[in-house]
């Protein structure tokens, strides 16, 4: 028996990390691949059966709580379990744990793709999870929580490193967010009632990016780009305040989904100002790592994974300056109801978030296996097929939202403005296409990494090595 | 230097964003209470149109329909804007992000039941360009309750639709089961004399021509079908049918003027069957064009470009000639 349990919940350093990295590419095949039967659907809705899991309206929900809870949160979660004991120096408190966590988030995710394709869902956008496995994600977020102070506490290093700031923060807040945003203490509607529920839900959609994912994201672009250059990190002052801008602004904008719905009119002024400020954290932070990598490019571009997260910032920066410009109403008279808003959420989730997530896993999987990458060539063409795939999505729905919200505005019906999107979502599922390609190769890549001999005693305890600050 | 520690982290933060939910999210509901107030055209919903609104949420239909109406819109339901009212009962409102489809907060009452279900059996069949996956799977129950609550939206000013759809339609039914004459002739009642008497003002150019088939097929052939004989694929759903354009060659057409009667019925619809208004959606030389369309390919009665017609439209073809009278 014990053996089972050593295999199941082992104690070796860095295993849990090395198994969440493993279910996100998993995960993000599985993503993506749901979302290319949604594409397929725009472009020839008779072509597959007509099931309701195949249906749009499930397979929609289904695809963004699989790239978000499947794919990035467990590379983040795999991502902190090597970055936090390392910038404190120390092991991570509970490894067991930590692999229970890794088991018991795959079941949350699975339990995900089984209620959404079956319509077990709460109705409301990106809360459509049904109450059981909102306590679920709540319980696993107390053990992510466990962990991750649990090494902060026994820490070597007195400073904490932004990074810290950012993943510890950010599991607080994911917890708050997630609970009060699925209102989980109403089990049966998980809702409030009236346009106060959508004020919430919109609370928790907008906060979803940015008080779940953006900390992690952001934690590991602190932690991974002066690594990769070796370089210190520009400045702390910048690090705190985009830090605390971060949480002030970020949590205000809510309502700038809905300025076109009767919510008061106070509200969506302050989403409004607050999307506008936004601008102050996303600038700290960018001139913060881009400052710190500055004039040491070539060394970011000799791994796929800096790459990966050095791009991730780019996007964010194209992400960031078009969000703050869409809460304007003038632009958003246009732009609201859109496929515009569906390829900005693409350049948010799969080129900021997807890509840093991508890039952590490819640069840190080296480090918690003690082997180098199974083949950079291959991640190097995963990131040219996501990175090309990315701009596909943006590029053909900013295109299709613009048709539509001039075409309305000009008085057209949206039935009339169908036909002139087709093109546009052909061009979307083929960009879709190279995305699922990049995941193939991408679960090959890290399955290959993990199942590689060990060439040194040294690597088994990797962990060890880097408490003692012996980079790989 | 400023430090930051565990305690500031991990509770200051998190204390700050409890903070400002309550601020963003708390207080609305007590600063404005008014969002909560009923609407004057909310009613509750019975039984069957809120079984119907579960199975909307279990079907997604939020993710490509939207449910409220804004003041820069000219589309379905788009003489009433939303109020916060209209969904002051409702858990989890479907407001909706996204609009692949038309919004729906109006819907009620806006199209027949057996036109939803043809649309619901397939999409294709009523709306040919649509995108919208087939529902061919739902059970009968599941598909009158689907029905029920999207007749159900728009309130009170639903119900008025559709309680002018049901009277009509008794006499749309009566009309088509006693004989294909009187069909006709109950038809072109809703006509307004004038327009009875309109010919089609605008010559038939092969290119109009084009335009026409393009209108109708993208318009028309689910219900009227390719040929114009009435058996599109929605007929399986609908009653009465749609017209089998043919018979309107024997009834009704004096003087030879199908223009403005067909450009009047496909501009208005004909309340109380699954016949649409295009008035949104189809400018009006579309509709003249689609008009000469099925009249010249279906009637065999052509009266494009005939007399009176007023003075000729300065880009008229230079051979467009009147039929008659000159």
């Amino acid at each position: 028996m014990p053996n089972v349990v050593n295999i199941l919940l082992p104690k070796e350093p860095g295993s849990a990390s090395r198994r969440f990295f493993l279910s996100a590419a998993i995960w993000l095949f599985v993503g993506v691949f749901v979302a290319l039967l949604a594409a397929l659907g725009f472009v020839a809705p008779d072509l597959l059966p007509a099931h309701p899991m195949l249906s749009f309206g499930r397979l929609r929900p289904t695809h963004i709580n699989i790239v978000v809870f499947g794919f990035l949160l467990s590379a983040y979660f795999g991502g902190f379990m090597y970055v936090v004991p390392k910038v404190c120096r120390t092991e991570l408190f509970a490894e067991r744990l930590a692999n229970f966590a890794v088991w018991f988030w795959n079941a949350v995710v699975l339990g995900i793709l089984y209620a959404l394709p079956h319509g077990y869902t709460q109705g409301r956008e990106y809360a459509e999870n049904p109450w059981i496995i909102d306590i679920a994600i709540l319980l696993a977020v107390l053990v992510l929580l466990i962990l991750v102070f649990g090494t902060i506490i026994k820490r070597q290093e007195k400073l904490l490193y932004v990074s810290v700031w950012y993943i510890a923060g950010g599991l607080m807040w994911t917890f708050f967010v997630y609970a009060v945003g699925n209102v989980v203490w109403e089990p049966s509607s998980g809702s409030w009632t009236g346009m106060s529920d959508q004020i919430l839900l919109w609370f928790y959609g907008h906060n979803v990016v940015g008080l779940v994912i953006t900390p992690q994201a952001v934690a590991l672009a602190y932690y991974i780009l002066p690594r990769a250059t070796g370089r210190p990190l520009y400045s702390h002052t910048l690090s705190l305040v985009g830090f605390w801008a971060l949480i002030v602004m970020y949590t205000h904008t809510g309502t700038h989904h809905l300025l076109q719905a009767p919510v008061p009119q106070w509200l969506k002024v302050i989403s409004i100002v607050n999307s506008i400020a936004l601008l102050i954290p996303v600038f700290a932070f960018l001139t913060n790592v881009w400052m710190t990598a500055r004039g040491h490019l070539d060394r970011v571009f000799e791994s796929a994974g800096a790459k990966f997260v050095f791009t991730g910032t780019v996007w964010y920066f194209l992400t960031c300056l078009q969000g703050p410009f869409h809460s304007l109403p003038a632009v958003q008279k246009v732009t609201h109801f859109t496929q515009w808003v569906v390829a900005h959420a693409h350049m948010a989730l799969l080129g900021f978030a997807g890509s840093i997530a991508i890039g952590g896993i490819y640069f840190i999987l080296p480090q918690v296996t003690g082997r180098k990458l199974y083949s950079e060539k291959l991640a190097d063409y995963h990131f040219w097929l996501t990175l090309v795939g990315g701009i596909g999505i943006f590029i053909s729905l900013t295109i299709g939202g613009l048709l539509q919200g001039e075409a309305w505005a000009n008085g057209e019906v949206v039935y009339r403005v169908l036909s002139e999107l087709r093109v546009y979502f052909i061009v979307r599922g083929m960009s879709g296409v190279l995305i699922l390609v990049g995941a193939l190769l991408f679960i090959y890549n890290v399955l290959m990494t993990l199942l590689a001999k060990p060439s040194t005693a040294a690597d088994e305890q990797p962990a060890e090595a880097i408490a003692k600050g012996v980079t790989a | 230097m400023i430090h930051m520690n565990a305690k500031i982290v991990g509770i200051g933060t998190t204390f700050l964003v409890a903070l400002i939910f309550a601020a963003v999210v708390v207080a609305p509901q007590h600063l404005n209470p008014e969002v909560h107030q009923f609407s004057e055209n909310y009613r509750k919903r019975t039984d069957l149109e809120e079984r119907g609104r579960d199975l909307y949420m279990r079907y997604g239909c939020q993710y490509c329909h939207s449910q409220y109406i804004r003041t820069v819109d000219w589309g379905l339901g788009a003489e009433r804007l939303a109020e916060a009212g209209d969904y002051a009962a409702d858990t989890a409102p479907q407001l909706g992000s996204l609009r692949n489809g038309p919004d729906l907060s109006q819907e009620g009452g806006e199209h027949t039941d057996d036109w939803h279900a043809a649309h619901f059996y397939n999409p294709r069949w009523t709306r040919p360009e649509s995108f919208m996956p087939p529902f061919p799977y739902l059970e009968e129950g599941e598909m009158n309750a689907l029905i029920a609550y999207v007749q159900s939206l728009g309130g009170r000013l639903a119900d008025q639709r559709t309680a002018r759809q049901w009277k009509w339609r008794k006499q749309a039914i009566a009309a088509y089961e006693k004989n294909a004459d009187a069909n006709i002739e109950w038809l072109h009642q809703h006509v307004p004399q004038g327009w009875l008497e309109v010919p089609n003002p605008y010559p038939i150019t092969e290119v109009s021509r084009l335009r026409g088939a393009t209108i109708y097929q993208r318009h028309c052939l689910g219900c009227h079908g390719p040929v114009g004989d009435g058996q599109g694929p929605a007929v399986a759903f609908i009653y009465p049918p749609p017209l089998n354009f043919t018979t309107l060659r024997r009834h009704g057409i004096e003087g030879g003027a199908t223009g403005g009667m067909l450009y009047y019925q496909i501009m208005n619809g004909i309340t109380g069957t699954a016949m649409p208004y295009f008035k949104r959606e189809l400018e009006s030389e579309k509709i003249w064009d689609v008009s000469n369309y099925v009249a010249e390919q279906f009637i065999g009665i052509v009266d494009a470009n005939a007399e009176p017609r007023g003075i000729d439209a300065a880009f008229e073809p230079i051979d467009s000639s009147p039929k008659k009278g000159d």
